[in-house]
């Protein structure tokens, strides 16, 4: 009888156990780059904007994140930002 | 059978396989595999050194990321050589190239980038909010969530909090980024 609801019970602590830590972006840090050759590739020449964001958790750690994105990501990237700073401004 | 090797029919299936295993990273496409899928005719000794040729010409083709002039002037060369491509086989292949070339450069770019791609976003905003027992309103907040990854690799999901100011700070930075783009592309 009790079986089934241990099982139930730690799949919903499991779920609360780790919620999403919501970071503060404390820094961002940005580089345009061009991929001229490598060694699977010799004319690769191909530009991606890659980021290195400085990011606080509540508890006031800093870490470092960085990707890469191509420049059609970067532009939907920065389409979305404005979308945002839109709608933030109505609200 | 030289005749089997030289038939194109097969040639389109045999630079698939290729292109999967060479440039897309998909494993268990092996030389006895293509062998017997698309040249069941021919013997492996016949067939090994032929896969080598398509395999070189198809890498080269992709190194140079040739462009239709280029491609033709090369696939001309082969047709010309010693023991190099017939004008049928250059035919595929030409066709081949231009309708894989994105796919194939896609694929050479990923495997280039050593860093974390951005592999999803997505966002919501949080509006202002006030309690009749507390004279502090929670102003306006914009939660981003970043899905970012290497190659073959987990997700990592950063979730990220921006109130209006954050916002426009962080916007004027990209614009500066967009700005940079702008004067790399344009044409010298």
């Amino acid at each position: 009888m009790n079986k089934p609801w241990i099982r139930q019970r730690s799949e919903i602590t499991g779920q609360t156990a780790a919620p999403k830590l919501e970071r503060e972006l404390v820094d961002f840090q940005w580089k345009l780059g061009m991929a001229v050759s490598s060694d699977s590739c010799r004319s690769l020449k191909y530009p991606y904007v890659s980021v290195l964001l400085k990011v606080a958790d509540p508890s006031g750690q800093v870490k470092n994140k960085s990707f890469e994105m191509t420049i059609p990501q970067f532009q939907n990237f920065y389409r979305q930002f404005k979308e945002i700073a839109a709608v933030i401004e109505t609200v | 059978m030289a005749g089997e090797l030289e038939g194109s029919k097969p040639l389109s299936g045999l630079l698939s396989g290729l292109a999967q295993e060479t440039f897309h990273g998909h494993q268990g496409i092996t030389e006895e595999l293509l062998r017997s899928q698309l040249y069941p005719e021919v013997s492996l000794e016949e067939f090994r050194p032929f896969l080598a040729k398509m395999r070189g010409i198809l890498k080269s083709i992709a190194s140079a990321d040739m462009d239709f002039n280029q491609l033709e002037a090369f696939l001309t060369a082969q047709t010309k050589k010693q023991g190099g491509i017939t004008c049928d086989q250059a035919a595929v292949i030409s066709k081949f190239w231009k309708s894989h070339k994105t796919k194939i450069r896609e694929s050479l770019m990923n495997q280039s980038r050593w860093d974390s791609g951005l592999r999803g976003l997505s966002w919501r905003v949080d509006g202002k909010s006030q309690s009749r027992h507390s004279a502090h309103i929670h102003t306006p907040v914009a939660i981003m969530e970043l899905e970012i990854g290497k190659s073959g690799q987990e997700s990592e999901f950063l979730c990220l909090e921006f109130d209006e100011v954050k916002v426009n700070q962080l916007l004027k930075e990209l614009s500066e980024v967009e700005e940079s783009i702008s004067t790399l592309m344009q044409p010298a």
